[in-house]
């Protein structure tokens, strides 16, 4: 490997998909964490098609999370349609953790711990305050 | 189309012989300027002969120890190379094509400036 050259100089910060982003923490805008990175969107490419030279290259469009635990131990993917997007737009940051310039009770992916908290931890007496 | 699909698929040269699996895709955030962040742009990807997955990135980063793990490791990944989108032919399902006369490339991130921790 290291009798190759290296590659050609980019201007901008250099990340791998899985070193840098996937399985990641990510934090919205005020430090709360609010999932972990389980998959990439990115823009299409052709599948089966050539890729004429000159074709411009995919960008990540969105961060990807859903119900994976199963998949990973048994292999493959969930559906499409079982991924929750975190467009690439909103993010602020990437480090160590993934930092979000949103709120994540205005994402989607948080709707069922926000379900569970406004209809049932609410109702539970004493559920609408911090503990004493 | 969801990157996870890419990882792991074999490899072929233009005359069709296997030359290793992706093991990771490398961005470069340089593209159209958003809100915050540019567009991560598609720099190119990580194809390793012997191995479809990486162990913490050992065989791309100048880590050696603990030294048996290290050893283990970059025997694992050894022939690792770096090639770029420009010398993707065609992806199906199950496997990249790479064009006639690619260049292969040292993977290791040292080698790429602006490389993140």
């Amino acid at each position: 490997m290291s009798d190759l050259t290296p590659p050609p100089r980019s201007a901008g910060r250099v990340l791998d998909a899985q070193l840098h982003l996937l399985d990641r923490t990510v934090l919205d805008r005020t430090g709360v964490p609010v999932t972990t990175v389980d998959a990439l969107e990115i823009t299409d490419i052709e599948v089966d098609t050539p890729i004429e030279p000159g074709t411009p290259a995919p960008v990540i469009t969105a961060l990807l999370s859903g119900p994976v635990l199963g998949t990973r131990i048994f292999g493959g993917r969930p559906p499409r349609s079982r991924l929750e997007r975190i467009p690439w737009s909103d993010i602020t940051d990437v480090g160590i953790v993934i930092k979000l310039g949103v709120d994540g009770d205005s994402l989607d992916l948080t709707w069922v711990e926000r379900w569970m908290r406004d209809k049932i931890i609410s109702r539970i007496p004493g559920g609408r305050h911090d503990p004493e | 189309m969801i990157l996870n699909d890419l990882l792991g698929l074999d490899v072929f040269d233009d005359h069709g012989e296997r030359v290793g699996s992706v093991l990771d895709a490398r961005f470069v955030i340089d593209g159209r300027p958003g809100q915050t962040l540019a567009e991560a742009r598609l720099d190119g990807l990580v194809i390793s002969p012997h191995s479809r997955h990486s162990y913490l990135g050992y065989e791309r980063m100048d880590m050696n120890s603990p030294a048996i793990i290290n050893a283990l490791l970059r025997w694992m990944h050894r022939g690792t190379f770096y090639v770029r989108w420009e010398a993707v032919q065609r992806i199906t399902e199950h496997d990249v094509h790479l064009r006639n006369g690619y260049r292969r490339f040292d993977a290791r991130l040292s080698a790429a400036p602006g490389t993140t921790s």
